[in-house]
């Protein structure tokens, strides 16, 4: 008998135990041992610089004794991981938002604005104005910028040499001409390299050209004009349709190409020119990962015959939810976290320095492009002056509506028809305007 | 009766619960971006499903994966089972060799078809330059004409080992008798394939048709990890749409709708199946 009520303590105990590993493994045994845990923040963030986040909030907690209940979740997941805490009403104070998101989780209750807060907009003076606008939706502002970076227009030095280039190309008539050269010599079969494939960058790269062929996708009251081959999308459509189809100078692989796999293409040095995000030139400047390090240039973005040098800009920044506006402790050190690390840290962009100098991410500080430790930074694999012009070129993504989602789902494969030769570029322009203007109907 | 009930319990929270729940939410307009409003729209989410062009060009472009890929899987499942069927020395290295495929998980398999697949350093592409078949790389997911046909084939190097072991299974319950009493009677080896074996496995093929099929139909990791459903929609499969429609427009209604009319469809083809080939089990 005696052995039987052993056995039964061991199985309780067992349970007892199995329950606490449980808990702990859930997040919810780490709230009861948590020091902090009456007035922790609860911040959310995707799994990037996941060091860096930690090691900063920790200098948050011993700064103001606040804890941060820190968790994370991976990218391809981040939105929809996102929203159903959200709409569960798990506990989210701070996290990091995208602006394609921005005008979906304000509409939906989940963002608080953060106008009445003078130590968090203060910010905005030495903030880049793209980045400013990119945070606000309807007047209002809401939140910090986490990172922020821009379609950069690269080349590939040694291979313009050998062609006999002596300059990059200023418009996308001279890149259409330079590639044929570079291809006619030989030196490379596809020699502008540029991601087609159905995934978020996408619409960074159309959206990149659309600007530089001085088109827009829709006009400032929110009005689709794609469509209308005078407004330059459809001329930047064409060319990427010629570019593949009539000059042969991008494969037609481009559409199973997304941007990670392109940026190992142009790393391996198969391409003369690449369209990728601004940070990558730190990767192919790096002799580890690259195999035309230090060969690597940044130029302006060509310009289309009506367009410009301009660019896509996009940001991620740090949102408060209102759910920590309803409780007066919980804002206040949300508000505390949100400069810590949108803002400054003990009087220094210490956070954006360290994403510069880990992970080579951009930041939209104006006043950083005048620290000696960033321009050090940037200037062992770039040059700093061309990073900061062509960033003063960087607009938002002016699809950024609720539905923006819904239609960029459409929008991409209509693209990939136009490529492919499935559709002409008016007919799949007409049909993305068409999904468009339905969805901001029903909306 | 109360010792089943804490089984009765879990099973009501995981598995009939979720299943009435998602027919109910199917009912309504909930969208995961206004969770607020959620109107009861009866069967509009339905009607709006059958009524999209989208949809019908899903199913056929399901129908056309699931008629690839059974078709294939039968036929190779077949002579492979026949293949192992015979005495021969290396039969027991090959029977294990056969399963490794089967053992792979669905997400590694994606990811190491995508390696082979890619158009500018895949080994597709290598093995054919270097046997003398090509003289340029070709492009094969990024080509709209390939796309379906190439992720048949990956989901086929999955799903014949399983095949093939239910129709080897099959054909060793064949009474050895039968191919006797042929042979005496002067059947070639033809004759006995066509009048002994294949009638012996249609229990098998039954099996293998329905399980392949409701697999095929269904299918959606390959399609999310080597296309998402592209180029240009190529391979926007049923599966493909109830995931953008639920997790990347968080229209919940609408893919519980998508859902249900794909678990209708299914169970309509298992049944034809069973009523055409199945009546003489």
């Amino acid at each position: 008998m005696n052995k039987n009520m052993n056995l039964e303590l061991n199985r309780r105990e067992f349970l007892k135990l199995t329950s606490a590993a449980g808990l702990v493994g859930t997040g919810l045994g780490g709230m009861s041992i948590n020091a902090f845990a009456a007035d922790s923040v609860n911040l959310f963030t995707w799994s990037a610089a996941v060091d860096t986040v930690k090691s900063h909030a920790n200098a948050f907690e011993k700064k103001f004794n606040v804890g941060v209940n820190y968790s994370n979740s991976p990218w391809a997941q981040y939105r929809d991981a996102g929203i159903a805490k959200l709409v569960g009403k798990a506990p989210v104070d701070v996290l990091w938002v995208s602006d394609a998101w921005l005008p979906e989780w304000v509409e939906s209750g989940w963002l608080a604005p953060i106008n009445k807060y003078p130590e968090l907009m203060k910010y905005n003076a030495d903030t880049a104005d793209f980045c400013v606008k990119s945070m606000e939706y309807k007047g209002k502002q809401y939140g910090l910028t986490y990172y922020t970076d821009y379609m950069g227009f690269f080349y590939d030095d040694s291979k313009l040499k050998k062609a006999g280039i002596t300059a990059p190309p200023k418009t996308w008539n001279e890149v259409t001409e330079q590639c044929l050269k570079i291809k006619a010599a030989g030196i490379c079969e596809f020699p502008f390299m540029l991601s087609m494939a159905k995934e978020s960058w996408l619409i960074e790269f159309i959206t990149a050209m659309n600007y530089s062929f001085g088109g827009r996708f829709v006009d400032d009251t929110g009005k689709a004009i794609m469509q209308d081959p005078q407004k330059g999308a459809a001329q930047a459509l064409q060319w990427v349709v010629d570019a593949v189809q009539k000059h042969k100078i991008i494969s037609p692989a481009c559409v199973e190409i997304g941007e990670l796999n392109g940026l190992k293409s142009f790393g391996s040095g198969n391409h003369a020119f690449a369209m990728l995000a601004r940070y990558r030139i730190r990767t192919l400047n790096d002799p580890k990962q690259s195999a035309i390090a230090g060969q690597v240039k940044q130029a302006l973005m060509p310009a289309g015959p009506k367009g410009s040098n301009a660019t896509v800009g996009w940001l991620r920044f740090y949102g408060l939810t209102t759910q920590a506006v309803a409780d007066k402790t919980r804002e206040a050190n949300s508000i505390k976290l949100i400069e810590w690390f949108g803002g400054k840290a003990d009087g220094k962009y210490t956070f954006q320095k360290n994403l510069l100098n880990d992970l080579g991410s951009g930041f939209g500080v104006n006043s950083l492009f005048k620290d000696p430790e960033v321009i050090a930074s940037v200037n062992a694999y770039t040059d700093i002056k061309i990073y900061e012009s062509a960033q003063k070129f960087a607009k938002k993504k002016d699809t950024i509506a609720p539905w923006f989602g819904e239609w960029d789902e459409a929008n991409g494969s209509l693209y990939q028809s136009a490529v492919l030769g499935k559709s002409t570029v008016e007919n799949a322009l007409t049909k993305s305007a068409s999904v468009w203007t339905d969805l901001a109907k029903k909306a | 009766m109360w010792l089943i009930s804490p089984m009765m319990f879990v099973l009501m929270s995981v598995a009939v619960f979720p299943v009435v729940y998602s027919l109910w939410i199917s009912f309504f307009d909930l969208k995961l971006r206004r969770p607020k409003s959620a109107p009861l729209i009866w069967f509009d989410n339905y009607i709006h499903v059958l009524g999209d062009p989208g949809f019908l060009d899903s199913v056929l472009r399901t129908s056309s994966f699931t008629l690839m890929a059974v078709s294939a899987i039968m036929l190779l499942a077949l002579l492979v089972a026949l293949l192992l069927n015979e005495n021969f020395i290396g039969k027991k290295f090959l029977s294990t060799i056969l399963l490794i495929p089967w053992a792979v998980p669905y997400v590694a398999n994606g990811l190491m078809w995508k390696w082979i697949y890619d158009s500018g350093y895949g080994a597709l592409n290598g093995a054919l330059l270097q046997l003398g078949f090509i003289s340029n790389y070709l492009i094969w997911l990024g080509d709209t004409d390939k796309t379906l046909a190439l992720i048949a084939n990956a989901f086929v190097w999955k799903e014949v080992p399983l095949a093939t072991i239910l129709l080897l299974v099959n054909l060793k319950s064949i009474p050895e008798d039968l191919y006797s009493a042929a042979k005496v009677d002067g059947a070639n080896i033809w004759q006995r394939f066509w009048n002994i074996t294949l009638p012996a496995l249609k229990p098998g093929f039954t099996l293998v048709m329905i399980y392949e099929v409701m697999m095929a139909v269904r299918h959606f990791d390959l399609f999310f990890i080597l296309t998402e459903g592209g180029p240009a929609d190529a391979s926007h499969v049923l599966s493909w749409e109830i995931y953008v429609e639920t997790f990347r427009k968080l229209s919940f209604g609408l893919g519980a709708a998508l859902s249900y009319l794909l678990a209708v469809v299914t169970f309509l083809l298992a049944f034809f199946i069973i009523k055409t080939l199945g009546k003489k089990i």
